[in-house]
């Protein structure tokens, strides 16, 4: 049967005007992409730096258990900017489990006995803390600071006492220097994530509608008037799958340029993320972004076709894509584990492909040859995709599931 | 071509395969795994056919198999065995180029655009139907004249009232001007103005334009008003195809008048009402049904005997109920014979 170009616009301007009434694909599609990056990178980051600075400055209250037997570094300790120190209790481990205490430190008995003796193995100084609470981590880092301070007065001291020079402890001493574009190294950290948000949000954008023009239209039971009128189902599948991949793309697009304006132009956070280079993307990467990301869409265009087409109404709709966005966001977070690089294989798995594949443009490098394989083969997904969505547009147990 | 008929049906039939569902806890757990799938027989073998400019009304009860067989014949869904040739057409398999011959209304759905104004779906369909211009504007002067819709062209659809909107809904069925007419359940739902008002209009279309008309009812009114054919079907299989004056002769053996009296006084009275042929039935204090034989009982004696009789505030008369007759054809085997052998 052939297909009318005319119709398939018809049936994809008349969807076209209803969805763009719909409150919800524009919160979906527009207003979401746009909003969610300036919000997350300038609130979140925002939010973490002010907690970091506030943790910063605040003295933390620490105990000194078994301080006589540490008399010297116990004192350095009291005099430490940043350390209050409180009367020692046993219940110290509590205290910093409530939080009510930051850290605390225990001297080994002999502890001084066994520096003036330069004993072999001497006693460890034990720092109590909360991991991973910022302000414990924060006290302990201060004390380990401190400790670490009178450690190196009296390494220099030994060292004075035995006439040897400083040096003789740092016989070699590596040194850093980045020879990396500036690109490829702001891209890195961002890298990562960006694939991440990107196939989110091209599902995510493409869901409501395709759930609306689908079973949504199954449950309103206009379906039967829409195939009665001189307009082929394959025509109509494939307007309503074009509208659904425009969604896609708009969401995907929107979120690039909102995520790239917010690298450009917000604050302190972003200039950290990007170590202070300036991170701007070309239109080489645009475009090779474009590329990639196109059959991705389609794949999920026609996938979201293919299942919402099955379901009998917008709710049963909904319930068969909960797993289905599960499956999406799964290579994509595997996409942000470190060590996963694109490989033979890895460029088989749909989704996962497309993430490590940007990631490769994002940071500057054009791996053509893998370039060209992942597109082929998401290509191939998307192909079979699409034509899942038309065979169940053609199946009248499928349309009329009772 | 002017002798075939129009729509061609050849013991055309419909099957369906369900889904039978376990009762209670245990019952859905198995159902998880096993599946019992039963086939429902929709349309039996069903034969008709269907002259140009004929007006047919195609009744049963719910479920009888009637929304199935206009979803075949208009091509939506695909016969189990059987065929159907419409127009020339193959319905089913030559769809597209079959539904520019063919209007189809839907009375509990509309193919209008829900959110948008009347005009723009119309606009729509003119695309779709690659209707000229000047052929358009010339139809929609008719419907507004035959149909009054100009005033609210510019009125998004859910704002329209039922009556308002199948009135619309059958302008955009006939917008490209179609030979045939499928109407399913078109007054479903409307009051008797606006039932009037389709029931007019279907007339008007039928005797200018010879079109061929096909609606599926509930409402006997519909039938009554409209056609002179009638073919029942229940249970997917069709029990009469024949005119309706010869099926009310036959069947409708039963009607009934309902009056309310004027005042308690007239209770009395009633009794005396009482004769062979008919049953006189109290509904409440005031109000009476008789339910007579029309073979034996002509319906304006009877009336005249009321109104001669009593003093009524009221009176109505009635047929018997579609279903009724629809089961009476089903049972009554001799009453089949009778209605096939006309």
């Amino acid at each position: 049967m052939k297909m009318k170009l005319s119709n398939i616009w018809i049936v994809y301007h008349k969807e076209l005007i209803d969805i763009l009434r719909d409150r919800r694909t524009i919160i979906a599609m527009v207003v979401f992409p746009i909003v969610i990056f300036p919000v997350m990178t300038v609130g979140f980051g925002n939010l973490a730096e002010s907690s970091v600075k506030k943790a910063r400055q605040q003295t933390s209250k620490i105990m000194l258990l078994g301080d006589e037997h540490a008399r010297e570094l116990a004192a350095r300790l009291r005099l430490t900017e940043g350390i209050e120190v409180v009367p020692p209790a046993a219940d110290y481990a509590q205290q910093i489990s409530d939080k009510k205490l930051r850290a605390a430190v225990e001297f080994p008995a002999g502890f001084e006995l066994a520096l003036k003796s330069e004993a072999k193995e001497p006693p460890p100084v034990q720092i109590f803390y909360y991991t991973g609470e910022l302000r414990s981590e924060a006290a302990a880092r201060r004390i380990e600071d401190a400790t670490r301070e009178y450690r190196d007065g009296i390494v220099q001291q030994r060292l004075a006492a035995r006439k040897l020079s400083p040096a003789i402890l740092k016989p070699v001493e590596p040194k850093r220097q980045n020879v990396a574009a500036a690109e490829k190294v702001g891209g890195l950290k961002l890298a990562s994530f960006i694939p991440y948000f990107i196939i989110i949000l091209c599902i995510s954008g493409a869901m409501h509608p395709a759930m609306d023009l689908t079973a949504g239209e199954k449950e309103r039971g206009t379906l039967e008037t829409i195939l009665v009128s001189a307009v082929s189902r394959r025509e109509l599948v494939s307007g309503k799958f074009l509208l659904v991949l425009t969604t896609s793309l708009v969401t995907a697009a929107l979120s690039l340029a909102s995520y790239f304006g917010t690298i450009r132009f917000a604050g302190t956070y972003t200039r950290e993320l990007t170590r202070g280079y300036d991170f701007t993307i070309g239109a080489k990467a645009m475009a090779a972004l474009f590329v990639l990301v196109l059959p991705m869409a389609i794949l999920f265009s026609a996938a979201l076709v293919a299942i919402s087409t099955f379901a009998k109404s917008y709710k049963e709709a909904q319930s068969y894509l909960g797993p289905l966005m599960f499956v999406v966001i799964l290579p994509a977070i595997v996409s942000m584990l470190p060590g996963v690089e694109l490989n033979a294989k890895l460029a088989l798995v749909p989704i996962l492909n497309i993430a490590l594949v940007i990631r490769e443009v994002l940071t500057g490098n054009y791996p053509w040859g893998s370039m060209a394989f992942v597109f082929a083969s998401t290509c191939v997904y998307a192909a079979i995709a699409l034509a899942a969505a038309v065979h169940m547009f053609s199946r009248e147990d499928v349309l009329f599931r009772a | 071509m002017a002798d075939t008929p129009l729509i061609s049906i050849r013991e055309l039939t419909k099957h369906f395969r369900t889904f039978q569902r376990r009762e209670g806890v245990w019952g859905a757990i198995q159902n998880l795994f096993v599946r019992d799938y039963k086939t429902v027989v929709a349309v039996d073998r069903i034969t008709f056919e269907i002259e140009r400019g004929e007006m047919v009304g195609y009744i049963g009860p719910n479920g009888a198999g009637k929304s199935t067989t206009i979803k075949m014949v208009t091509g939506i869904l695909v016969p189990t065995s059987g065929e159907a040739r419409v127009n020339g057409f193959v319905p089913y398999v030559q769809r597209k180029e079959y539904v520019k011959t063919i209007g189809v209304v839907f009375g509990q759905r509309t193919q209008l655009w829900w959110d948008i104004a009347v005009i723009e779906s119309f606009k729509l369909l003119r695309r779709i139907y690659d209707v000229p211009q000047r052929d358009f504007d010339e139809r929609m002067e008719l419907f507004h004249q035959v149909l009054g819709i100009r005033d609210y062209l510019h009125t998004p659809v859910r704002k329209l009232s039922l009556g308002e909107r199948m009135r619309c809904d059958l302008a955009a069925a006939l917008l490209h001007n179609p030979p045939l007419l499928f109407l399913d359940e078109p007054t479903i739902g409307l009051d008797v103005v606006a039932k009037d008002h389709i029931r007019q209009f279907l007339r008007e279309v039928n005797q200018r334009y010879q079109t061929t008309i096909l609606l599926t009812t509930h409402d006997l009114d519909d039938i009554e008003e409209l056609c002179r054919r009638i073919m029942i079907i229940d249970h997917g299989r069709l029990l009469y195809d024949g005119p309706l004056g010869l099926l009310k002769q036959k069947l409708l053996r039963t009607k009934q008048v309902k009056f309310v009296l004027k005042d308690s006084e007239q209770v009395p009275r009633v009794s005396g009402l009482a004769r062979d042929g008919l049953r006189l039935e109290k509904v409440d204090e005031l109000t009476y049904r008789i339910v007579f034989d029309r073979g034996q009982v002509s319906t304006p004696d009877l009336i005249r005997g009321v109104l001669g009789t009593v003093e009524v505030r009221d009176l109505l008369i009635e047929d018997e109920p579609i279903e009724e007759i629809v089961k009476r054809i089903y049972a009554g085997e001799a009453l089949r014979e009778v209605s096939l052998s006309q």
